[in-house]
């Protein structure tokens, strides 16, 4: 199986020679530009905890789509989900008198909750009527992102925030901690925890095992006896509350209130992240790390050429685009 | 305030409204009637508005905007072609992606073009007929693209319902083995098929550009891709209902934008969630239903690999 480790270490560095071309075209020496792009990421403390930064929700969405797609789902709604999840917690944040050390536990609990409820909607749907979740997904990202406008330009908008579509900042005992004076923050641990837990229940248990027959083969799955419906439904969810619980991480660790736009399409680049990591939760952090670099070494770019941040997306989608191009011609020999 | 006067103004800016989403919503009905589900049409139709736009600068021409909008447009549903049904790649995946990659390489290469003015195509007011009372000014104060893409409506419904051709693009969608069995070549019809309509679909992305909105930004589309996947949807697969579909949902775009300034009390944002909420029931209601008048393709979004069973 040396082609796993091959495929995706070829499609990276093709989709470099891509932009690459592109660069070139804008007159910007694509070389220089890579060397802005790692140093700018790696070589001081804030680069490296940009990075961390940037990774950290990029690990919960991979995993939010890796883990329906173990299923045979695809989850294209780990955006709404996001939004979903960042909105709950921002009303706990800013509305709810609790003791300190509660805040932040029920802002997850708050945050996970809703990304699930977010995701049951598409889970239902297809277990009961098998309807499309690729497209009721995807719909349902642009409710849930305008649910979040709707809210911030209205009844959430903030009292000190002059016109701006914001709400208030929230109080500090619902900010995660930061360290070593950069944005790192608590989330990316959480993170990491959290993709390590979903390996092992994965690998170790018994609902893990049921979504791994299911998705690897359902016919199996029924005479084991394992209800598809079930499982479509739950492992639907799981990603679901992932993905509400990066959406509590961004506001909680990085913005400290609700905004439009929190995420910059970190729903999306799940999708290339779990592809990427081929399911797998703990190369889930990997390929969210190199995402994560892409996410950071394009606003280098940026600061530095003026190149816009729009150059990560044609990352993304050569990457991916290589991916799968290079498994269907070697299904096709 | 509701007056006759506001209703026709209301009427005539949806079918402009509507305008782009229908280009873009019979390019992919075309495109899902052979069998190919393109989830793209957001990144083409930004690639789109972003060519026609360019090019109408660097040449002076709107009308080779258009065209070459469509050429752009092209462009990527080949490569959305040559993964479907050449590689017989993931068609959703592939779609996404060909999304991302409109968006990015337009926000890289459109940066530049922000702000600028381009020679737009405007309006023709045909004597008489648009000084009628109100009809005047809903049916027949608009651009030659508006007209075209009625028309271009009644000619593919034509096509796919009356002629040979069609009939070869609905079996490729609905049973490719039945009808590579009777020697129609299913890639061969995909191909063309996802191509057209991707023509079509960059067109509705230069309409944006240079007839609706007349400027250029990143990310101008802003969900209108979405939309008409969702329109294809709601219209059921039929060119004829994508006119009113399209138009409807224009409305809806231009009335959220007309209440919010005359202060009715109905949020902006809210009524942006109508027409994603409204396909995801319609879509409902047509698995639950299973009306075969209503239903998809039936091969829609699956590779046919001939020799194999699906």
């Amino acid at each position: 199986m040396r082609w796993n480790y091959l495929a995706p270490v070829i499609s990276i560095v093709a989709s470099l020679a891509v932009v690459g071309v592109m660069l070139a075209v804008m007159g910007i020496n694509p070389l220089e530009a890579y060397i802005v792009m790692f140093s700018r990421s790696f070589a001081s403390k804030f680069g490296l905890a940009e990075l961390c930064v940037k990774t950290t929700p990029l690990i919960l969405t991979g995993l939010a789509v890796a883990i329906p797609l173990r299923a045979g789902l695809w989850n294209i709604g780990a955006e709404g989900q996001l939004y979903m999840g960042a909105f709950a917690a921002s009303v706990v944040a800013l509305y709810i008198n609790l003791p300190e050390f509660l805040v932040i536990p029920l802002m997850m609990a708050a945050g996970a909750i809703f990304g699930m409820g977010w995701a049951a909607i598409p889970a239902f749907l297809k277990a009961k009527f098998d309807l499309n979740e690729i497209i009721s997904t995807l719909l349902l990202n642009y409710v849930a992102i305008y649910w979040v406008e709707y809210m911030v330009y209205g009844p959430m908008r903030g009292k000190e925030v002059y016109n701006f579509p914001y709400t208030d900042l929230f109080p500090d005992a619902a900010t995660l901690p930061r360290f070593f004076g950069t944005r790192l923050h608590l989330g990316f641990l959480i993170a990491i925890l959290i993709a390590i837990a979903i390996y092992h229940i994965l690998k170790r248990t018994d609902f893990g095992f049921a979504v791994r027959v299911v998705g690897a083969n359902p016919r199996a799955a029924d005479y084991a006896g394992i209800s598809r419906q079930k499982i479509i439904f739950y492992s639907m969810l799981l990603g679901g509350m992932l993905a509400g619980i990066a959406g509590m991480i961004e506001v909680s660790g990085i913005q400290l209130r609700l905004r439009p736009a929190i995420s910059t399409g970190y729903g999306y680049a799940g999708i290339p992240v779990a592809l990427l990591a081929s399911g797998n939760p703990l190369l889930v952090i990997l390929s969210a790390s190199l995402f994560g670099f892409l996410y950071v070494g394009g606003s280098a770019l940026q600061t530095t050429y003026s190149v816009p941040v729009a150059i990560v997306y044609v990352f993304q989608a050569l990457i991916v685009l290589f991916i799968i191009g290079g498994q269907s011609l070697r299904r096709g020999d | 305030m509701v007056d006759a006067g506001f209703i026709a103004s209301l009427l005539a800016s949806s079918i402009r409204a509507g305008t782009p989403l229908l280009y873009a919503t019979l390019g992919e009905t075309l495109t899902e009637r052979s069998g190919i589900l393109n989830l793209g049409i957001e990144g083409i139709m930004i690639t789109g508005a972003f060519t026609g736009f360019a090019v109408s600068i660097l040449t002076g021409n709107p009308w080779l905007g258009v065209l070459f909008a469509g050429f752009a447009g092209m462009a990527l549903a080949f490569i959305h072609a040559f993964f479907s049904i050449t590689l017989k790649a993931n068609q959703p995946i592939t779609g996404l992606m060909i999304v991302l990659l409109g968006l990015g390489i337009t926000g890289f290469f459109g940066r530049s073009y922000i702000g600028e003015v381009a020679v737009y195509i405007n309006p023709i007011h045909i004597p008489y007929l648009s000084s009628l009372p109100y009809v005047g000014e809903i049916l027949f104060t608009h651009d030659p693209l508006a007209y075209i893409a009625v028309i271009l409506a009644a000619v593919l419904w034509f096509l796919l319902f009356k002629t040979r051709y069609g009939l070869e693009i609905i079996a490729a969608g609905e049973n490719p083995e039945a009808a590579d069995s009777v020697g129609v070549d299913v890639d061969r019809i995909r191909y063309i098929s996802t191509l057209i309509g991707g023509f079509l679909v960059g067109i509705g992305g230069a309409y944006l550009s240079l007839a609706y909105a007349k400027l250029w930004t990143e990310g101008m589309t802003a969900g209108r891709g979405w939309i008409c996947l969702a329109l294809v949807i709601f219209s059921g697969w039929m060119p004829q209902r994508a006119v009113l579909g399209a138009y409807l949902f224009g409305g809806l775009d231009v009335l959220s934008f007309k209440l919010q300034a005359t202060g009715v009390g109905i949020s902006y944002h809210l009524m942006r969630m109508v027409p994603y909420v409204v396909t995801i029931v319609v879509l409902l209601f047509s698995v639950i239903r299973k009306r075969a008048a209503f239903g998809a393709p039936a091969s829609l979004g699956v590779p046919y690999i001939r020799g194999r069973k699906q």
